[in-house]
């Protein structure tokens, strides 16, 4: 199976439209132009299958599932279908001494060639002992695999930043991807689990332009990552306005207000739910009616608790008339301020209380 | 004097229904721009509506302001997608559905003919040579 992309995609029933429609949706979703669908669909049609090597560390199998569990069969997971996905514990049939085996020969065969996927931490504590695969520590996987690799993928927030097996007190010393393997491009894709597509979306980028995607400060994808899940959720006009949930019954909620009062991470989050939803389209957290829990950002477990606010607006209640009388010109400069604000609380990682802006 | 005999000209007026950002009604000025680009110089243009701050609502009222055309194209590709001319021939409404029926991604095309409806070459060739055969074998 090394001809063009469409070839395959033919094959598999899958039409030319259908896969236009495919582009197009993901040419959205990477924040392209949109009549980049098309260029992007000619582009990966004529494209060839890299080989993938993925090791799975210190993790709970949820990025996984989050990738495979897709309702099949989509576009998405025949796109995974085309890469040549020549080592993955979980999915693999080979076990053991073959396993192993089938790796090396990948590794050899596609030197410095190849697409390294890792999801979960490396524990560097008692000698990497925590976690291991055939006998050998994380540490030294990873290390070898990386050796030679055209690039690596750190998928989720555990691989990306060390995630929950980092949490305080981080009792077996995980760390990050990124904290070991300093000489090869690396790209985060963090997220407990991070969406389907965004991993699907790199991959079509560097099957389209045979480059990883332009990345932002913490390596993550631009596309995917560049605005925060406050500046492109349907519910920030209420923000914008004002208009606050209180408690998760009352007449707010029910009006589908703004979470922000009850917790939400939006303002300091970067990812896409907004806009590519979970579960096929259906929904997404805060569509669901809870706020946003940062998981794509590093150390989201220890940001100080999922229901305390992050910052709230300087005297909601002057806030909420000066509103209704000067509308969306006050709204946007408010959120200019908060901007300021949300851009500080970022930078310090702390969560800002009311008492702290009441100072 | 009531305060009712003051003349006042509302300008941008707070939108009163709730829902209603207010940020459909610029879309309806790029819109026209657009239209103006197709008709001078054959530019098409598209607009992506899942990137921006709409409200269900706001799409509504857009979609109630650009109308109905004569024209409704229907693809079943992984999932059902709408491609509607407005009451503005032109402009289209395009609505890609995965195949659960949520919507994937939405878009506004200003074009004479929206992308997706056209047969590339390579479908042709194909189907060509089938109808060819197809005689041949008759």
């Amino acid at each position: 199976m090394q001809g063009p992309l469409i070839d395959n995609l033919v094959r598999q029933g899958v039409s030319r439209r259908t896969f236009l429609k495919y582009c197009a949706t993901l040419a959205s979703m990477m924040a392209l132009p949109p009549t980049a669908g098309r260029a992007m669909a000619e582009a990966m049609a004529a494209a060839r299958r890299p080989s993938v090597i993925w090791l799975p560390f210190q993790e709970c199998t949820g990025c996984t599932e989050s990738i495979t569990r897709s309702h099949s069969p989509t576009i998405e997971g025949m796109i995974f279908d085309m890469i040549s996905l020549d080592y993955q514990e979980t999915l693999m049939a080979a076990a053991g001494f073959q396993a192993e085996e089938a790796r090396h020969q990948a590794m050899k065969e596609n030197a410095g060639k190849y697409l390294l996927i890792v999801d979960g931490s490396i524990p560097l504590g008692q000698d990497g002992a925590f976690s291991c695969t055939a006998g050998r520590s994380n540490l030294e996987t990873l290390k070898e695999a990386a050796e030679g690799a055209a690039a690596i993928v750190a998928m989720g927030s555990c691989a990306s930043f060390g995630g929950i097996p980092k949490a305080n007190p981080n009792p077996t010393g995980a760390v990050s991807v990124s904290d070991i393997i300093k000489d090869k491009p690396i790209v985060n894709i963090p997220g407990c689990p991070p969406i389907p597509v965004v991993m699907t979306g790199v991959l079509a980028h560097y099957l389209t332009f045979g480059t990883l995607p332009e990345l932002d400060e913490k390596g993550r994808p631009k596309s995917f990552y560049g605005e925060t899940i406050h500046d492109r959720c349907y519910r920030r006009p209420f923000y914008d306005q004002g208009k606050f949930a209180k408690t998760f019954d009352d007449e707010g909620a029910r009006n589908g207000w703004c979470l922000f009062e009850l917790g939400c991470k939006g303002p300091v989050t970067h990812n896409a739910c907004a806009t590519t939803k979970w579960n096929g389209g259906t929904s997404w957290p805060v569509e669901s009616g809870h706020g946003c829990l940062g998981c794509s950002e590093p150390d989201f477990w220890d940001a100080g608790g999922f229901y305390k606010a992050l910052s709230m607006p300087a005297d909601p209640l002057k806030f909420v008339a000066v509103a209704a009388v000067a509308g969306a010109a006050v709204g946007v400069g408010v959120s200019l301020a908060n901007r300021g604000k949300k851009s500080s609380a970022k930078a310090a990682h702390e969560t800002t209380t009311l008492a702290d802006l009441e100072k | 004097m009531s305060i009712d005999a003051i003349p006042i000209h509302v300008i941008n007026p707070l939108p009163t229904e709730p829902g209603l950002t207010g940020n459909a009604l610029p879309l309806l000025r790029e819109i026209s721009e657009m239209l103006r680009r197709l008709l001078e110089t054959g530019e098409t243009a598209a607009i992506d509506l899942s990137a921006l701050p709409l409200t269900p609502i706001d799409l509504d009222w857009l979609r109630e302001k650009l109308g109905e055309g004569e024209i409704a194209v229907t693809l079943q590709a992984n999932g059902e997608s709408t491609l509607n001319e407005t009451a503005c021939p032109g402009v289209w409404w395009v609505t890609h559905h995965n195949e659960n029926g949520a919507v994937t991604s939405q878009f506004i095309e200003v074009s004479f003919v929206p992308e997706l409806v056209k047969a590339h070459p390579q479908d042709v060739t194909v189907g060509w040579e089938h109808l060819e055969l197809l005689i041949s074998d008759l």
